[in-house]
Parts: C-alpha cells; sequence; structure tokens
C-alpha cells in the first residue's frame, strides 16, 4: 500500500514536473503570523517555498520548508521549530489545489480574484481549505502574481501551546502568501 | 546588612542580563560557522537518488559546503550543476559554467523540482 501511494506520488510529481504550462518560482514568500496585541510580535516569513501552476488546468502544488520560516527572535525562532512545527520530523509543508475557472487568457495587470480549493499539510496533519479567495494578475514580462490570506487554527495542525505562553500567542495564525511565477524555461 | 543589598542587587542584575541574553540570542550566522559536512554537488545528488529521507534528515538545519559548476544565476540565487539552488542574503555575482565553492544551511530536498536546497549561502573561493 505504501508502495503504491509512492509510486502514484511519484507518478503525480512527474507529470507536474514534465507537463507543458508551468509557470513556477522557488522563492515564494510565506508569512505566518499569531501575534497578540500589545505582546511580542509572532511572526515569520519564509522566502523559499517552491510554487508551480500548472496554466493548462488551473492546478498548483507549492512546497514549503519549515525550516526556512525567520522570526525577529532566534529563541522564538528555536522554539517554533522545537516545539510546535518539530522541523526535525516534519521538515516539510504541502499546500496543493486547483484555483477555479482559472483562464491563463483572461489574466491581465488588473487584480482579478478567483476562488480555490486545496489542502494544506503541516506538522503531519492535513486541513482542508474550501473555496477561498486568492488574487492574481499577470504582468508585462509575462509573471504571474498571487497573493492570498487564510487563517487556520494551530488544534487544526495537533500543535500545543504550553498555557504559560497561550496569553501571548495566538491560536489563530494568520497565513499570507504571495508568489512571482515566471514561465518555466 | 548594606552588603547583602548589593549582593542581592548585583545578582539580581546577573540574572537579569543573563535572561536578556537569553531570550534576545543572536541568530545563527551561517557565513561564521565551520561546515559540517564539505561535498560536491555531483555527490551531493548521488547521496539523494539512493535515498531521500536518510540523507535530508542527515543534512537537515547543517551547514555545508557544496562543490560545483554554476548551471544558472538570478538575482539572489546561483544554481549548481543544475539541482542544487542556492539563495543569498545579498545580491550575487558569479559567472556561468565556472566552478565554485559555497557554503550554506540545507533547508530541505525539493521533490517537485528534484532540487537541493539551500539558503543564507555565501561564496567560499
Amino acid at each position: 500500500m505504501k508502495n503504491l501511494t509512492t509510486l502514484s506520488l511519484t507518478l503525480l510529481i512527474s507529470v507536474l514536473v514534465f507537463a507543458q504550462d508551468k509557470y513556477l518560482t522557488k522563492i515564494g514568500t510565506i508569512n505566518l503570523e499569531a501575534s497578540v496585541p500589545s505582546f511580542e510580535e509572532v511572526k515569520a516569513t519564509n522566502e523559499a517555498t517552491t510554487f508551480i501552476l500548472n496554466t493548462a488546468n488551473g492546478e498548483f502544488a507549492a512546497l514549503v520548508f519549515v525550516k526556512a520560516f525567520r522570526f525577529k527572535n532566534a529563541l522564538m525562532e528555536e522554539h517554533f521549530n522545537e516545539n510546535y512545527a518539530e522541523s526535525d520530523t516534519y521538515p516539510k509543508a504541502n499546500f496543493k489545489g486547483k484555483l477555479i475557472d482559472f483562464d491563463l487568457n483572461k489574466l491581465s495587470d488588473n487584480q482579478e480574484t478567483l476562488n480555490y480549493t486545496g489542502t494544506l499539510e503541516f506538522h503531519g496533519k492535513i486541513k482542508t481549505l474550501e473555496k477561498l479567495p486568492i488574487t492574481i494578475s499577470k504582468n508585462d514580462t509575462d509573471q504571474i502574481i498571487l497573493t492570498g490570506t487564510f487563517e487556520v487554527s494551530v488544534d487544526d495542525f495537533d500543535i500545543d501551546i504550553p498555557k504559560v505562553v497561550s496569553n501571548k500567542l495566538s491560536k489563530t495564525v494568520v497565513v499570507t502568501f504571495n508568489f512571482n511565477l515566471s514561465k518555466k524555461q | 546588612m548594606k552588603n547583602k543589598i548589593y549582593l542581592i542587587l548585583s545578582l539580581l542584575i546577573i540574572g537579569g542580563v543573563l535572561l536578556y541574553n537569553y531570550i534576545y540570542q543572536d541568530h545563527r550566522d551561517i557565513s561564521q560557522e565551520t561546515a559540517t559536512y564539505e561535498i560536491t554537488a555531483t555527490n551531493l545528488v548521488k547521496d539523494f537518488v539512493k535515498d531521500i529521507s536518510y540523507t535530508q534528515n542527515k543534512y537537515l538545519n547543517k551547514t555545508i559546503e557544496v562543490t560545483g559548476t554554476i548551471t544558472a544565476n538570478g538575482n539572489n540565487s546561483i544554481t549548481l550543476n543544475n539541482a542544487v539552488y542556492c539563495t543569498f542574503s545579498n545580491s550575487t555575482k558569479a559567472t556561468l559554467n565556472t566552478t565554485i565553492t559555497i557554503k550554506g544551511r540545507f533547508i530541505g530536498y525539493d521533490d517537485l523540482l528534484e532540487e537541493v536546497k539551500l539558503d543564507q549561502c555565501t561564496i567560499k573561493n
């Protein structure tokens, strides 16, 4: 069964990588924020996300390297990695799905809002994201720009927040992303 | 009595400084760290072909030095041997097709693009 999963996953990935009409970035930005007003901000930025969009059907896949989330406070970063995200065990997060009614030819300089449905896998848990808005546009250098934001709860990903810090840390995490995709050469 | 107060006061100050340094400790400085592994890009890729999860755990979050040929470069990035993608904190210039050694932190294997990813890189030679 495991082999079958691996095989189908490999096939899926090969299809994603080798099929035509790919726009991608390797330095996509993802921000996490779980700040509570009047306490030190809990905020991290990741600028090493791989994001691939299949412009033939609107399907996308993103690979987030958890170790690449940078906090202003080094200790906070250490705690994030060791106690919450457990990035030694779960070094990657996956975000994949489909843009609904995506049409490459309709894209323009003007920002347009589409919906997408997808799944987010983080800390070994999978959460479904249904019909969330995403802003999309295409500039004159043939780059597709995708931006969006959504909220997740730490409970969805089985992350415990110790009582000691629970008033300084929001259980709702705001995720913001920004991907500038270029056509795959 | 006075001595006691001074003693307590100095202990408090020392404790405070230690606590402050712990909470506001510095980030790792990858460019100043000694590399745990030195490897060629070709061998690094071979390791991944053999066993992805073992190799990923071996290198994860470690500072490594990779030697290879520059096959692509961007504003803040260099790709070695079409398979090792290195990002730099500052913009960098490098000539295509030259051999180079890059020191950086390994953050993972990108199975979508079949690439190794390093961040906070610096050029060694």
